[in-house]
């Protein structure tokens, strides 16, 4: 479900990952709720999947609506390289 | 030998053709079939079963020779033979708000797909066929299901109850008869 590139942005609360999910899709962005992979995966383990080319306005929108990820990792290959830890 | 020509059928149809032909054939199957991702799916899908695949190219495609029994993982004693065929009644998983319930099922169906063993056929009843319509956020998961051998099949009634028949977009639809058939004959049924 994550192809190679892809952004992955887990969310500590399940309520924050629909809100994010509400505020995206409002805008007619492609983005996905999906399971966080497992290899990310802790608590709520639900994470935002979106292609390069969404990254930027996807992260604007996040950042005004206060709604940041905890984590966020991009897929390179077989692996997910975190990007920063976000607040 | 069984001889089979998928030859211009989408995916997932490749592999859920050769998948049945495997079920009913002795001696294993000859398939013949375009190249890119039916030759991949295919070759997947039997390989990760335990059958040998041998494969030549041919005028306008690709033949593979299926052969081999299929290596059955170490079951469970209790566990029935017969197909697992799961049942989705509802485009939400379990009871409380439906909003919760659209997440869970999305998030079920996308995590069959980390799983080893999968079910051999979905079938998808009632509001279960929103998802396998056009617009349903779990098609890429479908199609992937797919090409690992889950056939995916849609409830007619229930599509022409929400006028939804056209907008099928992920596996075929099927009939009443059908589901209570292949859940008689079931090993085991999981109903979400």
């Amino acid at each position: 479900m994550v192809k190679d590139g892809d952004y992955v942005a887990v969310f500590n609360s399940v309520h924050r990952v629909m809100e994010a999910e509400r505020l995206l899709k409002d805008k007619k962005l492609k983005i996905l709720v999906i399971p966080a992979p497992r290899a990310l995966a802790a608590d709520c383990g639900l994470a935002l999947r979106y292609s390069e080319d969404l990254r930027e306005e996807v992260e604007a929108l996040l950042t005004a609506a206060e709604l940041l990820p905890r984590h966020l990792y991009r897929k390179q290959g077989d692996t997910f390289v975190e990007i920063g830890a976000k607040a | 030998m069984k001889s089979l020509d998928v030859r211009g059928m989408a995916c997932p149809m490749p592999v859920v053709s050769v998948k049945r032909a495997l079920e009913s054939a002795e001696g294993g199957v000859r398939v013949l079939l375009d190249d890119g991702a039916p030759r991949e799916n295919v070759t997947r899908f039997a390989t990760g079963r335990g059958y040998t695949v041998t494969e030549e190219a041919v005028e306008g495609g690709f033949a593979l020779a299926i052969t081999g029994g299929e290596q059955q993982p170490a079951e469970p004693a209790a566990a029935k033979e017969g197909p697992v065929v799961m049942l989705v009644g509802a485009d939400r998983l379990g009871e409380g708000p439906e909003e919760l319930g659209r997440l869970l099922m999305k998030n079920y169906i996308i995590t069959l797909l980390d799983l080893d063993k999968l079910p051999d056929r979905i079938f998808f009843v009632n509001s279960g066929v929103l998802l396998t319509v056009e617009g349903s956020e779990v098609l890429e998961a479908l199609e992937a299901l797919g090409n690992r051998g889950v056939e995916v099949l849609s409830c007619g009634v229930c599509l022409d109850y929400f006028k939804k028949r056209e907008q099928l977009a992920a596996g075929a639809v099927t009939n009443m008869f059908t589901i209570a058939e292949s859940m008689m004959k079931a090993g085991n049924v999981v109903r979400l």
